[in-house]
C-alpha cells in the first residue's frame, strides 16, 4: 500500500558562510505520526525546521519541500502557516502583557464588516479551543503571569485556532517540569487522534522512546537513519546520535598527577525567581590544582547556570550551599569577589557579556584589572599598551595593531582577547563556557594549546561545552548535568561518548 | 615603485610633494570624518555668520559674549555626556540646576548665609539627589526616562517654591564676580596682555603635548600619524587658539564664567581619558553585561555619573542666576534639552559607550553659536528652533552614516593605481567580455548557460580583487621598496 507522506523533504542543502548547515537532508513524515527529530547541539535540527516555516526563503536553499503532495515554496513564516504547518519554537511568542484570549488570535483576528475585531466571537472560540489543549484558565487573565507549561498550551492553542495540519515544537519540555511535560506529551497523542500531525525535537530520549511513532538522527547536518516505531530504542539512538570518532584535533599534555583542591561546591542550589524553578540542584563540584574538569550536558541543562553561581551570581539567582575556594568557605556575591578569589570566567557568549565591542583590544584586555595598570586611579598607557602588545604576541592574536576595534576582529581572535582578559587578572581558576563556539578548527587547536599552556603553569580549569568530543579530548575529569542537577561523574579513562550522552539524556 | 628621479625637473618634484600633500591631508579628513566633522561644521557656521553679520559676529565683544552664554549650557553638557555614555538619560537637570541657582541666590540675599555656606548647603542638596536619582535608575531599574521627568516636574515645584514664584534680583559681589566679571587685565595699546600671555602658555603647551605624545608613540610602538598632517593640525589649532587669545585680549580678557567652563572641562577631560573611573563609566556604556562580569559594579557607576550630573548642575545654575544678576521662576526649562542636544551633535551615541565631553562642549558652541549668530543678523527669532532642531537631525545622520567609514590613502592608492592600473583595465574588460557571452547565452538558451554565469563570477572576483587591493593600499607599502 502506498503510504501517505504529509511531509517530504527531498535532500536540502542549506549553506551558511563557511557551513554547511544542511547536507543532503532528507526526511519523510507521515500522515497522522508523531515523528522526532534528533540530534546533538549543532545538528542541524533548528535549521531545518526553519526552512520548513519559510524562515529561510525558498530561494536561499537547496532541494524540494513536498507537503500535503505538491511542491511547497515559502517565502515567510505566513506562506507556511496558511498551508497548515505551524512552528512552535522553545521561545515562546507569546505577548506576555495581553490576556489568554487576545493570545490565542493575535495575528488572525477573529473581524466582522472586515476589519473589525468581533471580542465576543474572540472570546468564545478561544475557550473552544483551550478546551482542546485541556487548559482551564480564566481567559481574561495576562499569559505572562502563567507558568511556562500553560503558555505553551497557549501556543498550542493558537496554533490549532489556524487549522494546523501540521504542528512542529522544538524543544517544548526543555524549559517544563517533569507534570507539564507529561501532559504536554500525553496532549500530543490526543491531537495525533483528532488528526494532526506532529514534527518534534526533543533531546530528552525517554520521551522520544515513549511517543515517537518514528523518528530521524540527524548528525553534522546530514541524515543519518530513520527509524520506524519497532526499531527505536535509547541505546541505539545514542550510538547514531554520536557516531564519530574523535579526530585528531586536541593536542596533548602530560597526564594529570593530582593536587590539592582548589574549588570546591557543597549542595549548591540556585533558583531562579524569573522561571520559578531551580536552575541548579545540589551541584557538588571538585576542582582540583593542574585540573581540567569539563561540565558536559545539553542546551539548557544549566551549565552556564551553574558557572555563573559559581563567579559571583551576576544574574541574582537564589543560592543556597557552599562555596570553597582554596580550602576557604568563601562568599561570593558579585563578579568582583570571584575575580579577588582568583576566579576569571570566559563567557559563552563573548559578544554580550564579554568584550566591549567598540573599544580597542588594549582597552579590553586590561579592563578586568584596572588596578594593574593605573596608580591613585590615574591610568598608566604605557603599561596597558605593553601588557596588550605581550598578550597579543603570547596567544597570536592576528591583528594589524593593539589599537584594532575587537568589532573587527575574527571570532577566533575575539576568544583569544576573551582569553586575554581574563589571564590579565592573574587567575588561579579559570571557567570557559563554550570556548570554541563559533570559531573555526584552526583557532580550535590553538584554544587548546592555551588550555594546556595554562595548565603546565598550574592554573585549575574548568570547561563547559556541549561539544562532546572537545569534553573527552581536553579534560581529565567529567561531570555531566541534565536540567540542572548532577547526573554522573567519570574519569577520562572510563568515559565514552555514549555514557555521556545516556547520563545528559534523562 | 621607484620613481624616476632623474627625469624629473625640479618644478615637477615641487608640485607633486604639494600635490601629495593635499593628497594625505584630504585622506585625513575622510578617514577621521567623524572627529574632524564636527569642527568643519562650527567654522562653517562662524563664517557664515561672520559674512552674514559683517563680521560683526566674530568681533570681540559678540566673541567674548558667545563663550559666556555658552557655559551654563557647555557645562552641563558635560555631565550629559556621562550620562548618555552610560546609556541614560537626564531630563531634570535643567530645572534642578535653576532650583539650586535659586537657593544660593536667596540663601544670599533673603537669609544672608554666607556664600561658602550657601554652595555647601546647595552641594550637599545636589548630592543627596544624584544618589537618589541614580538609584532608582539603577537598583529598582525605573527607566531613566521616568525617574528625571519625575525630577523635573518636582524641581520646577521647589524652584517655584524656593522663589516664591517672583524674580529676585542679586547685586552680592560674589555673583557679580562670577556672572560678569573678568580675570585681572593688564592692558598695553587696548590689549590684555595676561590672556595673551595664558594664551601663549597653552600654545606652547599644545606644541609640546603633541611633540611629547608622538615619542611616547614611538616607544610603545604605535604608528604616528603622518608627519605633514601632524604639522598641519598644530599650525592650524595654533591659528585658531591665536585668534581666540587675541580676541578676548581686545575685548576684557578671560570672563570667570569662561575660566570655569575651561577648569570642569580639563577636570572631566582627564577624568574620562585618563583614570579608572573613566574606564569603567565608558565601560559600563559600551556592554554594562560584560563590565558586571568584569568585576565593575554596574550599579556604582550609575549612581557616580547621576551625582557628577547633579554638581555640574549646581554650577551651571549658579553661573546661569550670576551672569543675569537675579533668580526667577522662569529659569530652567530647556536647559536639559539643550544639554543633550549639544551631546547629541557631538556625537554621543544613544546606544552607549561612545562621546567625548570636549566634543560636547563644540557641540554647545554650535547651538549657542545658531541662537547668537541668528539674532545678530536679523533673522526671524521664531525660525530658530526650526533651524536648532534640523542641525540635530542633520548631526545625528551624519554620525550614522560616518559610522563605518573605512581607512583610506590616496597617496598609497596612487602610487597602487601606477603599479596595478594596467591589470585592473584588463580585468575590467574580461569582465565585460564575460559579460557579453553570458548575456548571449543566455539569448540563444545554451545548455550550458551556469558556465558562462561561473566565468562572469570569476571574472567580478577578480576585478574586486585587483580594485581591493588598490583601495586599501597605503604609502608605506611602496616607499619600503
Amino acid at each position: 500500500m502506498e503510504k501517505d507522506n504529509i511531509l517530504v523533504m527531498k535532500s536540502i542543502t542549506k549553506l551558511f558562510p563557511g557551513v554547511r548547515a544542511l547536507d543532503e537532508v532528507n526526511i519523510h513524515v507521515e500522515r497522522g505520526e508523531i515523528h522526532f527529530i534528533v540530534g546533538e547541539n549543532g545538528a542541524g535540527k533548528s535549521t531545518l525546521m526553519k526552512v520548513l516555516s519559510g524562515i529561510y526563503p525558498d530561494s536561499s536553499f537547496d532541494g524540494d519541500v513536498l507537503f500535503d503532495g505538491s511542491i511547497k515554496h515559502f517565502h515567510g513564516i505566513k506562506d507556511s502557516v496558511s498551508d497548515g504547518i505551524v512552528i512552535i519554537n522553545q521561545e515562546l511568542a507569546l505577548f506576555p502583557d495581553l490576556t489568554v484570549y487576545e493570545n490565542v488570535f493575535v495575528g488572525h483576528e477573529v473581524v466582522k464588516f472586515g476589519k473589525v475585531v468581533d471580542w465576543n466571537k474572540t472570546k468564545e472560540l478561544s475557550k473552544k479551543f483551550l478546551d482542546m489543549v485541556g487548559l482551564d484558565v480564566d481567559i481574561y487573565r495576562l499569559a505572562g503571569s502563567l507558568g511556562v507549561g500553560k503558555q505553551q498550551l497557549i501556543e498550542i492553542a493558537k496554533a490549532l485556532s489556524q487549522n494546523v495540519k501540521l504542528l512542529i515544537l522544538d524543544e517544548p519540555t526543555a524549559a517544563l517540569n517533569e507534570n507539564d511535560s507529561a501532559n504536554l506529551l500525553q496532549l500530543l497523542v490526543d491531537l495525533k487522534k483528532e488528526g494532526i500531525t506532529s514534527i518534534m525535537i526533543s533531546h530528552k530520549l525517554k520521551e522520544v522512546v515513549a511517543i515517537a511513532d518514528s523518528l530521524t538522527i540527524l548528525r553534522d547536518g546530514k541524515t543519518i537513519i530513520r527509524m520506524d516505531r519497532k526499531d527505536i530504542n535509547e541505546q541505539e539512538i545514542i550510538k547514531n546520535m554520536v557516531g564519530r570518532e574523535i579526530e585528531d584535533i586536541f593536542p596533548k599534555r602530560p597526564a594529570y598527577k593530582g593536587g590539592e583542591v582548589v574549588l570546591e561546591t557543597v549542595h549548591l542550589n540556585s533558583y531562579d525567581t524569573n522561571l520559578n524553578r531551580y536552575i541548579v540542584s545540589d551541584a557538588n563540584i571538585k576542582l582540583h590544582k593542574g585540573e581540567v574538569v569539563g561540565i558536559s550536558g545539553l542546551m539548557g541543562a544549566g551549565r552556564t547556570e551553574l558557572a555563573h553561581s559559581i563567579f559571583g551570581n551576576p544574574k541574582k539567582y537564589k543560592i543556597s550551599g557552599k562555596i570553597i575556594a582554596f580550602n576557604k568557605a568563601v562568599k561570593l556575591s558579585s563578579p568582583k569577589d570571584a575575580i579577588d578569589q582568583g576566579i576569571a570566567y570566559v563567557s559563552e557568549d563573548r559578544k554580550k557579556d564579554g568584550l566591549i565591542l567598540f573599544e580597542t583590544i588594549s582597552q579590553n584586555i586590561c579592563i578586568a584589572d584596572l588596578k594593574k595598570i593605573s596608580k591613585f586611579g590615574i591610568l598608566n598607557f604605557f603599561k596597558q599598551n605593553t601588557y596588550a602588545e605581550q598578550y597579543v604576541k603570547d596567544l597570536d592574536i592576528r591583528t594589524p595593531s593593539i589599537l584594532q576595534q575587537v568589532n573587527n576582529l575574527s571570532g577566533g581572535n575575539q576568544q583569544k582577547v576573551q582569553v586575554s582578559k581574563w589571564l590579565f587578572s592573574d587567575p588561579k581558576i579559570l571557567i570557559l563556557d563554550e570556548p570554541t563556539r563559533g570559531i573555526d578548527v584552526g583557532a580550535k587547536y590553538e584554544i587548546y594549546t592555551i588550555i594546556n599552556d595554562l595548565v603546565a603553569k598550574g592554573m585549575s580549569i574548568l570547561i563547559i561545552s556541549s561539544e562532546l568530543p572537545e569534553i573527552l579530548g581536553m579534560c581529565d575529569r567529567i561531570y555531566v548535568i541534565a536540567e540542572g542537577i548532577q547526573t554522573a561523574e567519570f574519569d577520562i579513562k572510563d568515559a565514552t561518548a555514549e555514557k555521556i550522552m545516556e547520563s545528559a539524556t534523562v | 615603485m621607484k620613481e624616476n628621479v632623474k627625469t624629473k625637473s625640479f618644478m615637477e618634484k615641487l608640485s607633486w610633494l604639494i600635490y601629495k600633500y593635499f593628497l594625505t591631508l584630504i585622506s585625513m579628513l575622510r578617514t577621521n570624518i567623524r572627529d574632524y566633522g564636527m569642527y568643519i561644521a562650527l567654522m562653517t557656521i562662524f563664517v557664515a555668520f561672520g559674512i552674514m553679520t559683517g563680521w560683526v559676529f566674530l568681533a570681540p565683544v559678540n566673541f567674548t559674549n558667545l563663550l559666556n552664554q555658552t557655559a551654563y549650557v557647555s557645562v552641563l553638557a558635560v555631565g550629559m555626556t556621562l550620562v548618555i555614555v552610560t546609556r541614560q538619560i537626564d531630563l531634570s537637570v535643567g530645572y534642578i540646576g535653576a532650583f539650586l541657582g535659586a537657593y544660593v541666590v536667596v540663601a544670599v540675599e533673603n537669609q544672608g548665609q554666607s556664600v561658602v555656606v550657601a554652595l555647601l548647603g546647595a552641594l550637599v542638596i545636589t548630592v543627596i539627589v544624584g544618589i537618589i536619582k541614580g538609584l532608582f535608575i539603577a537598583k529598582i531599574k525605573v527607566p531613566a526616562f521616568v525617574v528625571t521627568l519625575a525630577g523635573m516636574f518636582i524641581f520646577k515645584g521647589f524652584l517655584m517654591l524656593k522663589t516664591n514664584n517672583r524674580y529676585i534680583p542679586t547685586s552680592h559681589p560674589f555673583f557679580q564676580k562670577i556672572g560678569i566679571g573678568y580675570l585681572q587685565t593688564y592692558e598695553v595699546a587696548g590689549v590684555d596682555l595676561i590672556t595673551l600671555i595664558i594664551g601663549g602658555v597653552l600654545l606652547l603647551a599644545v606644541i609640546f603635548s603633541g611633540i611629547r605624545g608622538r615619542k611616547k608613540n614611538v616607544k610603545l610602538g604605535i604608528p604616528n600619524e603622518k608627519i605633514e598632517l601632524f604639522v598641519t593640525k598644530l599650525v592650524f589649532m595654533s591659528a585658531v587658539l591665536s585668534y581666540l587669545a587675541w580676541t578676548l585680549a581686545s575685548f576684557r580678557g578671560i570672563s570667570y564664567l569662561l575660566l570655569i567652563t575651561v577648569v570642569v572641562v580639563a577636570i572631566y577631560h582627564f577624568m574620562t581619558t585618563q583614570t579608572t573611573l573613566g574606564r569603567r563609566i565608558y565601560a559600563v556604556g559600551g556592554n554594562p553585561d560584560a563590565a558586571e562580569l568584569s568585576g565593575i559594579s554596574v550599579e556604582k557607576i550609575l549612581v557616580i555619573v547621576m551625582v557628577s550630573m547633579g554638581i555640574l548642575a549646581l554650577i551651571s545654575g549658579v553661573m546661569y542666576a550670576s551672569r543675569l544678576q537675579n533668580t526667577s521662576p522662569n529659569h530652567g526649562p530647556f536647559w536639559e534639552l539643550y544639554a543633550i542636544a549639544a551631546a547629541f551633535i557631538g556625537g554621543c551615541s544613544a546606544a552607549g559607550g561612545i562621546g567625548k565631553v570636549v566634543n560636547a562642549v563644540i557641540g554647545s558652541i554650535v547651538i549657542m553659536s545658531l541662537k547668537n549668530g541668528m539674532a545678530l543678523s536679523g533673522v526671524n527669532a521664531n525660525i530658530e528652533s526650526i533651524i536648532l532642531g534640523s542641525v540635530l537631525l542633520l548631526a545625528v545622520v551624519f554620525d550614522i552614516y560616518t559610522r563605518n567609514v573605512r581607512p583610506v590613502d590616496l597617496v598609497g592608492m596612487h602610487y597602487a593605481k601606477k603599479e596595478f592600473g594596467n591589470e585592473l583595465k584588463q580585468a575590467k574588460t574580461e569582465l565585460k567580455e564575460a559579460m557579453l557571452e553570458f548575456k548571449l547565452a543566455k539569448n540563444e538558451k545554451k545548455d550550458d548557460v551556469l558556465e558562462y554565469e561561473y566565468k562572469v563570477t570569476n571574472a567580478q572576483g577578480t576585478y574586486n580583487k585587483i580594485n581591493e587591493r588598490i583601495r586599501i593600499a597605503k604609502e608605506e607599502d611602496f616607499i619600503k621598496v
